[in-house]
């Protein structure tokens, strides 16, 4: 993976990727014209980048205190996230211009991005490996 | 000798499946545990040899990824209890 | 033979969803204790290695992350039960 020594640009990177990757499902909700998965997707998408910027913040924060006030910080602030996740599926469940499951997808998108890279370049790895061993 | 009509029934097993549902994601409780437990150990491994790191960091992920699948199957079971009746 | 008015069902039935949403929800703990587990390890990590501060947010962001969305899941399951 690239930039590990560095969250800002890592967090870039991944966002980047996310961007990439999101173009497919929002192609296909346009090109056949459903206006309520198109819309779900994008409020999913918009909510889980918000939570994942806010992530770094709190872990910025939480390196400096102690390490039983960092547990009970980290701890805390996931409880908030988790009552803004009810808030945004409730939203999107209630207003019928929304769709529900296509809010939840796109809350997870940014897992799918981190899970596929890994696994590419896992991938990657492996083979340069066979194509040296095989030089040899 | 207590008998019930069919609709009782009926009544009584959609009752016991969305109960069910909602059991079952119980299961839940136990990936985040053990995700949240892997991250802690692999960052006390980043600190200890910080050269090791992107391999340290994919093998976590790829744990992670695994630990997942169980809480997928709890999610799975609930769904299919939910559309069921 | 026991029988029940249209009523009694309805109020079976959206009790016992009303009562697998609040079970479905306990979930959401799972992820909380293990992300508190992963910071506290953090705090000590970095004080021991300052050096090593960038590779270690990055492994408790990548961590975060994967282990959020169980919570997302009871999350979903509960929303269903409550209005179906």
């Amino acid at each position: 993976m690239k930039h590990i020594d560095d969250p800002v640009r890592l967090q870039k990177e991944i966002l980047k990727k996310t961007c990439y990757l999101a173009v497919i499902p929002v192609l296909y909700s346009l090109v056949s014209g459903e206006w309520a998965t198109l819309l779900g997707l994008l409020f999913g998408l918009l909510i889980g980048t918000l939570i994942f910027r806010l992530r770094l913040i709190n872990i910025e924060r939480s390196l400096q205190m102690s390490e039983g006030k960092a547990t009970s910080f980290i701890r805390n602030r996931y409880f908030i996230e988790y009552a803004i996740y009810l808030a945004v599926l409730l939203v999107a469940r209630k207003n019928p211009a929304v769709n529900f499951l296509a809010t939840a997808i796109g809350l997870f998108f940014i897992k799918f991005t981190v899970i596929g890279w890994v696994i590419i370049d896992l991938i990657r790895d492996a083979f340069n490996q066979k194509l040296e061993s095989f030089k040899r | 000798m207590v008998q019930f009509s069919p609709e009782v029934i009926d009544t009584i097993i959609k009752a016991a499946a969305l109960l069910g549902a909602g059991f079952a994601m119980i299961a839940g409780i136990g990936p985040g545990v053990g995700q949240g437990y892997a991250a802690g150990k692999a960052v006390e491994a980043v600190a200890r040899d910080p050269e090791a790191r992107g391999n340290v960091i994919t093998t976590m992920l790829l744990g992670q990824a695994v630990a997942e699948s169980t809480g997928i199957y709890s999610l799975v079971i609930a769904i299919v209890l939910i559309f069921t009746i | 033979m026991i029988q029940f008015t249209p009523e009694v069902v309805e109020a079976i039935i959206t009790t016992a969803s009303l009562i697998g949403a609040g079970v479905a929800v306990i979930a959401g703990m799972g992820p909380g204790i293990g992300m508190g587990l992963a910071a506290g390890k953090a705090t000590t990590a970095v004080r021991r290695q300052p050096e090593a501060r960038g590779a270690i947010i990055t492994t408790m962001l990548l961590g975060q992350i994967i282990s959020g969305s169980t919570g997302i899941y009871s999350l979903v399951i509960a929303i269903f039960l409550i209005f179906s």
